[in-house]
């Protein structure tokens, strides 16, 4: 009898997951070890961070917006209308607002990590990297993750603001509340144990987006065709790895009786 | 000008047989899957000395530099360097000796996202010829200047012709004077006169900084004008080695094909 084969594709999918654990591993100890390459962090904090701002805050503003109005006419329902900003608040601070930032920063800075670097693969430009005596891991990989680690947790706080300014906007189409008044409702409602996980999880967000923003650009083979996949994969695999990600914290909430 | 023959350019200086080894290969071995590419390959570099690996395409004179330089890792085989037995080095002691190794792409690997002044820096910036006082500035410029391209510090890769990415990356290659070059088919995709002037430029800058070079092409104006001594690599291995004239007028059935159009 011949023996059980592991069927293909999940030999690929298990292979796939050993070798992005296997960089994630090689992630954390090349990013305690000096040399730190500040100035690249620094690049990329601006490249991923302040230039992601612009479209993170159009689609907080609008998801804000469009939750409050069509919240509105369920409420409305059971006179529960006042409670508008406490829950459309709660809403985005814990779930929507991290969720929707790490998927918008996926499309954008996964896919533009995983060209770049893609790119420089099939040029040879990451081996000029190294026979130049420089660390290529270190210089583009390193960096490049700590600024999604490090940026996702304050694109959030300034998605989550302008979501809850553009509630403010949406309570105020129909009805007229103060800003004040507003305000209170809003900060009543939102406890500790809302913002923090909630951070937490971005910070998770943003590690699963350049891992796999790098791991995709770093492995591309295969000239201009494997820099157009390696663009592609990195955004399905990151968005995939946010929803379990976010199931994840969900139920780790939920065991420390956060929710 | 007799037809056929190419205007004389200077030739490599003349090494003589007690000068110091720098590269030594030995029994090299490596494989990728099933294809046997290197199969036992042997060669001797001394100081000074420019030598030239021939072989047809993918008969992996690519891979022999790469593992010459740290970047593939044969199957078998020894590989020294400057004393150094590369395949026992641990990563930081083979970025340091890699500082004394230049390697000039076949792509140029220019890095896109700098601009050339960047690009020259880049090397400079991360190793000790930055740190023991030397003026960058002047070091980017003497850089550009030995290659004749002044005038492109400020532009970015994309804005260069491939001749032009070729200097520079010879450029680069050269900016922290190392003792060894390995070049990567330094004219193939180039026009026969650009390719001319790139040979030129490599003979002129081996002669001013007395490196020691291997290079890898397909190119026999390469290996007339550039060449002390020529390998050639044949089913993995260093099937003969001479120079020019004596591989010219060989009669080995193997060797006399890569002659044909001379």
């Amino acid at each position: 009898m011949e023996p059980a084969q592991t069927p293909s594709a999940l030999r690929k999918v298990l292979l796939e997951v050993g070798e992005v654990s296997f960089f994630t591993g090689r992630f954390f100890r090349e990013a305690f070890r000096p040399r730190f390459e500040w100035r690249e962090l620094l690049r990329q904090s601006f490249l991923n961070g302040y230039l992601s701002l612009p479209l993170v805050a159009v689609t907080a503003f609008i998801m804000g917006l469009v939750l409050t109005i069509q919240s509105r006419p369920t409420l409305e329902s059971f006179g529960a209308e006042t409670m508008l900003p406490a829950m459309v608040s709660i809403s985005i601070v814990r779930e929507i607002g991290p969720v929707i930032t790490a998927l918008i920063c996926a499309g954008r800075i996964g896919s533009s990590m995983g060209a770049e670097l893609g790119s420089m693969k099939v040029t040879e430009q990451i081996d000029a990297m190294e026979v130049s005596g420089t660390n290529p891991f270190k210089y583009l990989v390193v960096t490049r993750v700590w600024s999604t680690i490090l940026m996702l947790p304050l694109l959030v706080i300034i998605a989550d603001a302008i979501s809850i300014f553009a509630c403010y906007i949406g309570v105020n189409i129909k009805g007229a509340v103060s800003w004040d008044l507003f305000q209170q409702q809003v900060f009543d409602a939102l406890v500790f144990s809302d913002v923090f996980p909630a951070l937490i999880k971005s910070v998770f967000f943003g590690l699963a987006i350049g891992v796999v923003g790098c791991y995709k650009g770093f492995t591309t083979e295969k000239g201009t065709e494997g820099v157009g996949r390696a663009a592609h994969s990195a955004v399905v695999l990151a968005s995939l790895l946010i929803f379990i990600l976010d199931l994840v914290a969900v139920q780790v909430t939920e065991i420390m009786g956060l929710n | 000008m007799e037809k056929g023959t190419t205007p004389a350019i200077g030739a490599p200086a003349d090494v003589g047989p007690d000068a110091e080894v720098v590269i030594a290969i030995k029994d090299l071995h490596k494989s990728f899957g099933e294809k046997k590419v290197l199969q036992g390959f042997d060669l001797t570099v001394r100081r000074g000395e420019s030598v030239m690996v021939l072989g047809k395409s993918g008969s992996g004179k690519s891979v022999l530099i790469k593992c010459i330089v740290g970047l593939l890792k044969p199957d078998k085989g020894s590989i020294s360097v400057l004393g150094k037995d590369m395949l026992s080095l641990d990563h930081d002691e083979l970025d340091h000796i890699r500082v004394k190794i230049g390697f000039l792409f076949q792509s140029s690997a220019l890095y896109d996202s700098m601009t050339v002044r960047e690009n020259l820096e880049f090397p400079l910036r991360r190793h000790w010829i930055a740190q023991e006082g030397n003026d960058r500035d002047a070091l980017v410029k003497e850089a550009l200047e030995n290659v004749g391209l002044e005038n492109t510090a400020d532009m970015y890769p994309s804005e260069l012709s491939g001749g032009m990415r070729r200097r520079i990356g010879l450029a680069r290659t050269l900016i922290l004077k190392p003792e060894i070059v390995l070049y990567d088919e330094p004219t193939t995709g180039l026009d026969p006169i650009t390719g001319k002037e790139i040979v030129e430029l490599i003979l002129r800058l081996q002669k001013k900084y007395g490196t020691s070079s291997v290079i890898i092409s397909h190119d026999l104006n390469v290996a007339k004008l550039a060449a002390n001594r020529i390998a050639v690599l044949i089913e993995g291995r260093n099937h003969a080695e001479a120079g020019y004239d004596e591989l010219y007028a060989s009669e080995d059935p193997q060797v006399k094909p890569f002659f044909i159009f001379m």
